[in-house]
């Protein structure tokens, strides 16, 4: 276990600014309309309505860029909650069926309610991401050794493929299949900027709660016996904790759909980069989160250019050996 | 004749009438239905009615035939995977080694399809390519997972499925990232194609897939006893002189072989390499030279029925069958898990 390191936190926290600026850059001026610095800097301050650039600007490649850096410090954050309470080191939202129980349900969503306005669609957002999560720890807590993070990994895997078939089966028969690909697939590149505008305080708020939570989360992480020794409701811990990792999944998966790996990810680089302090670890992940997320949509525009590849592509083909790498080294290892 | 013996061709006998049943409604269902009587007009050859042939010969029949096929592969491929690794929720589909082959398959269509358009035979010559890239690809998946799985010389079955897993995704993400690159008629059949689907069966198709199975089928069979062997210990099978070694690569070698042939034509179906071995095994009991055709038959069974479940159930829009399969086949491996706790 690394000692706590006073300095990495507030080095990360104080350059953010500095490198969401430079990502926040590259993410409007690449894409399959080139624009130039010069153009970003006379549409914010000299907004022209008549100037296509800066519709592009305003109306695409700036929610594109904030709904990417919000949902990576979201997923990020739920991860980094997940694995400090249930103290295993592949707990994330997409292992752990959370993303998928979100997505099921939006996909019902869909079919049966196609007038449903944005705020309904996060609520049952977010009652997918409980369900979901429900199924994962429901099984996991009734099959033997369930509970351990492998195991725990495959049922959430497993359960994730059966919501993904269930709703392919029956978005195939209401013939809806390309729309609910979309959210399976990630929607980056459609984000709508009023449900951005929506889900951004109610995941800030879920992010503040993670905050609050943090110093609890470190003393779950050392495990349950020294956590009520020293005089925690682990229970209502968990209860806490859980609500906190739905509302942030549930508002992620409303606005782009499914990402993987980032949940997996960030949390690790940010334990590796900041030690096992959760008050400085949950905003660090944010930062981290946000910033790697922003970059792989970036990437996703530039790896097949001019069309686009969708960034859960992206996601995986960075988190999959960085997955097999935690294997490798932890395999055996029974907690993170 | 030995009790068990009996058993064994009594239940061959039920699955090939299982079969039969499926394959018959299977024909006489659909978008149209026909009658028996037009059924057996047309096998026989009487009675000219182009519209039933048509039917009959070029849509229903070939995908029933390749439906046979590939339930029968992963049926044989699942045994060897559950009996080399000694696990039984071993699945070449939760093992990735499915999606291994599909990259092979999709980065065929991608590199070379061009260059094969240009010869007379194109439609042949590529198909009949197709399982071999498929097979390069599974191959590669499987010695990586090998090696991940394998730590101090042990394998540790964990590490196995969570590799699985991993390589799983990653390969999704890889195809997909191909399949977008490809040009719209070929994206449109690697979608169809990599969701599971046999419903764009023809001929040529079985006369690429059928080969593999057969004579790797009996290469597996013919290692029937040695699969036994592989129910004991590591050191004892080399006490009596097995070279585990050289078996084991021969018989993963072998079904990786299955698998990708059967990938190359149906796509990723999962779940059949699982579930057969294991009704398969509940029927007959633990001896290889039953359990290979009887898990060959219900995974045929299978794969027919669940295929007439996809092309009826929201018709006339149709399911491709390896979400009809996983519907089917998780609660399965839940079931299975579950029934672990007591064992």
């Amino acid at each position: 276990m690394r000692k706590k390191n006073t300095w990495m936190p507030v080095f990360i926290l104080a350059s953010s600014p500095f490198f969401i600026v430079i990502v926040m850059v590259s993410s409007v001026i690449i894409g399959t309309k080139d624009i130039t610095i010069e153009e970003i800097y006379q549409a914010i301050f000299h907004f022209n309505e008549s100037n296509v650039d800066h519709q592009i600007i305003w109306t695409s490649r700036i929610p594109r860029f904030v709904a990417a850096l919000l949902v990576g410090a979201f997923l990020a954050v739920a991860g980094a909650i997940m694995q400090g309470i249930t103290r295993n080191y592949l707990a994330s939202p997409s292992i752990m069926g959370v993303n998928d129980g979100s997505a099921f349900l939006v996909t019902l969503a869909i079919i049966f309610l196609p007038n449903i306005s944005n705020a309904s669609l996060i609520i049952i957002s977010m009652i997918g991401s409980a369900i979901g999560a429900g199924l994962v720890f429901g099984f996991g807590s009734i099959i033997r050794d369930g509970l351990s993070p492998v195991r725990l990994a495959i049922i959430g895997t497993i359960i994730g493929t059966f919501l993904g078939s269930v709703a392919t089966s029956i978005a195939m028969h209401f013939q809806v299949s390309q729309t609910i690909t979309l959210w399976y697939n990630s929607k980056i590149h459609l984000v709508d900027p009023t449900l951005l505008l929506l889900s951004a305080p109610i995941g800030i708020i879920g992010i503040i709660l993670a905050y609050s939570l943090a110093k609890g989360i470190t003393i779950s992480s050392l495990g349950e016996e020294v956590a009520i020794g020293l005089g925690q409701k682990t229970l209502l811990m968990k209860i806490a904790s859980m609500l906190t990792v739905v509302i942030l999944t549930g508002v992620s998966v409303a606005l782009v759909g499914r990402i993987g790996f980032v949940g997996l990810i960030i949390p690790h680089i940010t334990r590796f980069l900041v030690g096992v302090d959760y008050r400085y670890i949950i905003p660090c992940a944010a930062i981290i989160g946000g910033c790697f997320l922003a970059l792989c949509d970036v990437i996703s525009r530039l790896i097949n250019f001019p069309y686009e590849t969708p960034i859960g592509v992206v996601t995986a083909i960075i988190g999959v050996p960085f997955f097999l790498y935690l294997i490798w080294s932890k395999g055996s290892v029974k907690s993170a | 004749m030995p009790k068990q013996t009996t058993r064994f061709i009594i239940i061959q006998l039920v699955l090939l009438l299982f079969i039969l049943i499926s394959s018959y409604l299977h024909l006489t269902n659909g978008e149209f239905d026909m009658k028996i009587m037009d059924l057996i007009r047309v096998l026989v050859g009487i009675g000219e009615n182009e519209m039933h042939e048509l039917v009959i010969f070029d849509f229903r029949m070939p995908r029933i035939v390749l439906a046979i096929i590939t339930g029968a592969g992963l049926g044989i491929a699942g045994v060897v995977l559950q009996g080399i690794t000694k696990n039984e929720l071993a699945d070449p589909g939760i093992l990735g080694i499915n999606a291994g082959a599909g990259v092979g398959v999709i980065s065929f269509m991608y590199f070379f399809q061009v260059m094969f358009s240009s010869l007379s035979l194109n439609g042949w010559v590529s198909i009949m390519l197709l399982p071999i890239f498929g097979f390069v690809g599974g191959i590669i998946t499987a010695i990586f997972i090998l090696f991940f799985a394998t730590k101090n010389q042990q394998m540790d079955m964990q590490r196995l499925i969570l590799t699985g897993i991993a390589l799983n995704s990653g390969l999704g993400a890889l195809s997909m990232y191909i399949s977008l690159k490809l040009s719209p008629e070929d994206y449109e059949m690697a979608a169809i194609w990599t969701t599971g689907s046999i419903y764009n069966a023809n001929w040529i198709y079985i006369w690429s897939s059928l080969p593999w199975l057969l004579i790797l089928g009996f290469v597996i069979y013919r290692k029937a006893p040695i699969l036994d062997y592989f129910q004991l210990q590591e050191d004892q099978m080399i006490s009596i002189g097995i070279q585990t070694e050289k078996e084991k690569r021969l018989l993963l070698y072998s079904s990786v072989g299955l698998i990708s042939a059967c990938v190359s034509v149906s796509g990723s179906i999962g779940f059949i390499g699982l579930m057969a071995p294991h009704i398969a095994r509940q029927l007959i009991g633990i001896k290889h030279r039953y359990v290979i055709p009887v898990s060959a038959l219900i995974g045929a069974t299978l794969v027919v029925l669940s295929d007439f479940i996809a092309k009826t159930i929201f018709s006339p829009s149709e399911l491709p069958v390896g979400i009809v399969i996983s519907i089917i086949g998780i609660p399965y491996f839940l079931y299975l898990l579950i029934r672990n706790k007591e064992g």
